[in-house]
């Protein structure tokens, strides 16, 4: 058994090879079972209202919407970058730890990366939405055309948000893809029915685990997670610069890059803790995913909820340290007072003061304690998002301009959709595809495989 | 067909890890050429033992260099030559072009570095796999011997009995098996 000095056993239960792919695949090969059913007519009723919302707001116009001239970004946005935050659950986990050579990781990653996808194809779908004109989406991409031939902006933030979600949403399903092919080769050779053997046959791509082909498979997934580390970094930080390159207040803050990449992280984090708890307990995988990775992953998060802690504080100082007025109002009347406290102390205590209760052995140890916790974190990096977008947006530099926000029913059902779509996806995930990936918990489970074996 | 051939394979099965890699080094030592094992997960001590090296890194670092040149190429030709937009007399070559650069380096990087996975392991979809034994993607490990036309019937018998004596739990014989 795969035993560290500061991990212990990272696999429970004395498994054989045999029991991880059984237990792996049981979920494939056996009935839905009937909570699944009613989550998933459940999410395709959130899909379908989502679906409705965004009919209306592109046959209507984005007028059905909240928004007004001053409070140009609503939910919209909101929502986008709070699931791209979440989309960076898999390329945190699963890519950092792998460059790291943390083996800890192989029981969460696939599921993880599974979020990351679906995630990333929700958030996706604002910008898209939020067009106006949807249909003429193609003209941000920049290819050779009758309009001038002028070419797209390359130096807004805008544009490079388009090459890199596109680039990070194409490098995190490769990655997860790639991962998957032995899994598959596993389904396809256990499998007792015809058609999944030919599905899976299909979707494995001929894959028969030779020495040669895991070589270059293990370098491949090296390089993919070597390129998509640095992505990580710079797609929530272009989302970031989408806000710190204007001139609104509260916005226009160099802490903004590096603050956006470390919330993504955290709301990631939090939101592979979230699931996690939900798959081991309904799976009974508690022998994979064991109470010291949910521990890890708490401490991480106490960790990360420090620099947020931090990230506000420096945010709250430099607006009064820089004597800037607007800089002042926007965080000490309108923040900390006046009309959006509500988000801005929900935002403080979900995700820098509630967190610190992981400091605590007992409550990391409680899973249900810590899944509300982690429930508290995806709520706060939400107000974290509604905070930035709505306050500095609201109360611009004119007092003539000032106006309040609030949503209406068709950007809650776009959100409302895009939730249903999310947990559509991860219902198909966890009937579909191994939710473990099972080669890696092999390679995990002797000391043999790390390289260890005679090692002089 | 590519990658493989007529000739009959010997294998050998094994159900232990540690057993399959002193039967692998022993067989080394004793000048038996190993075509190709399996294994249902990568153990580096195989590699070790074949002596198998991979120069997938440094495709993948020729690949982002050709991405960042590319990518350069094709801004420096969109804004500066094609169609020059002068805003607020800032340059047309410009330092905000790194992040387009940076981003495309990755893109091209991990797509070709995918494309050269698949074309030198010969994977595709659909592709159907020759299985050696069903256990290889479970909990079996395989080790593959080629039988050569100049080996004699007393060769390959040699070679069975050689495995079941490191600790095979099956032998047979096989054809058309993976060399990649």
């Amino acid at each position: 058994m795969y035993n560290t000095k500061v991990r212990g056993v990272l696999v429970e239960g004395n498994k054989s090879y045999a029991d991880i792919t059984r237990d792996i695949i049981e979920p494939i090969e056996s009935k839905v079972p009937d909570w699944w059913k009613y989550a998933f007519i459940i999410s395709i009723g959130a899909l379908l209202f989502g679906v409705w919302a965004s009919y209306i707001t592109i046959s209507e116009g984005i007028g059905t919407w909240g928004l007004n001239n001053s409070v140009a970004w609503g939910w919209g946005i909101i929502n986008f970058v709070w699931w791209i935050g979440i989309g960076h659950a898999g390329t945190a986990f699963s890519i950092f730890l792998l460059i790291v050579r943390q083996k800890w990781r192989t029981s969460i990653n696939r599921a993880a990366e599974a979020m990351t996808v679906f995630a990333v194809l929700c958030a996706g779908l604002f910008p898209l939405i939020h067009m106006g004109r949807i249909w003429m989406a193609f003209y941000i991409m920049p290819y050779p055309n009758t309009r001038g031939p002028i070419w797209v902006n390359f130096n807004s933030p805008l544009f490079w948000d388009v090459v890199a979600i596109s680039t990070y949403l194409m490098a995190s399903a490769v990655f997860w893809y790639v991962g998957m092919i032995p899994d598959f080769a596993t389904i396809r050779d256990k499998t007792a029915s015809k058609i999944r053997k030919a599905i899976y046959g299909f979707l494995s791509f001929g894959w028969v685990g030779s020495a040669r082909g895991w070589l270059r498979f293990e370098a491949l997934a090296m390089i993919l997670g070597g390129l998509t580390a640095p992505l990580v970094i710079s797609v929530h930080s272009i989302v970031a610069m989408d806000f710190a390159t204007s001139v609104m207040p509260g916005w226009h803050t160099t802490v903004f890059p590096p603050y956006f990449v470390i919330g993504a992280i955290f709301s990631g984090f939090s939101m592979v803790l979230t699931l996690m708890i939900i798959i081991r307990t309904v799976y009974k995988y508690q022998s994979y995913v064991t109470d010291s990775h949910i521990n890890a992953i708490a401490k991480i998060l106490v960790f990360i909820s420090l620099i947020m802690g931090t990230a506000y504080s420096t945010e709250i100082f430099i607006a009064w340290y820089s004597g800037s007025e607007y800089e002042y109002y926007t965080f000490f009347n309108n923040r900390i007072s006046g009309d959006y406290t509500i988000a801005f102390y929900g935002m403080i205590i979900c995700n820098a003061i509630i967190p610190q209760l992981f400091w605590f052995k007992k409550i990391r140890k409680s899973i249900i304690l810590v899944f509300i916790i982690s429930l508290f974190v995806n709520l706060g990096m939400w107000f974290e998002r509604y905070v930035i977008v709505v306050t500095s947006l609201s109360k611009d530099y004119l007092p003539s301009n000032w106006s309040t926000y609030t949503p209406t029913v068709v950007e809650i059902g776009v959100y409302v959709g895009t939730l249903g779509l999310f947990i559509c996806g991860v219902l198909l995930f966890l009937k579909f595809i191994p939710m473990i990936a099972i080669h890696e918990v092999k390679g995990i489970l002797k000391p043999t495989s790390n390289g260890r074996y005679h090692k002089k | 067909m590519v990658g493989t051939i007529k000739n009959n394979n010997i294998f050998g099965v094994f159900d232990d890890e540690d057993v399959f890699l002193s039967a692998m080094r022993s067989m080394e030592e004793t000048g038996i050429r190993i075509k190709n094992v399996f294994t249902p997960y990568p153990i580096p001590e195989v590699f070790r033992i074949m002596g198998l090296k991979t120069r997938m890194p440094y495709a993948a670092f020729i690949y982002a260099t050709i991405g960042v040149i590319l990518t350069y190429a094709f801004l420096y030709w969109t804004s500066v030559i094609d169609y020059p937009v002068i805003i607020g007399g800032k340059p047309t070559n410009t330092l905000s072009f790194v992040i387009i650069l940076f981003v495309m380096t990755i893109n091209i990087g991990i797509v070709m570095s995918l494309v050269t996975f698949f074309i030198i392991q010969k994977l595709g979809p659909g592709k159907s796999a020759r299985i050696v034994h069903k256990g290889i993607t479970d909990d079996k490990y395989v080790i593959v011997i080629e039988k050569t036309k100049e080996m004699s019937k007393e060769d390959s018998q040699r070679i069975n009995y050689t495995l079941f004596e490191y600790g095979a739990i099956e032998v047979g014989e096989k054809e058309h098996v993976e060399n990649i």
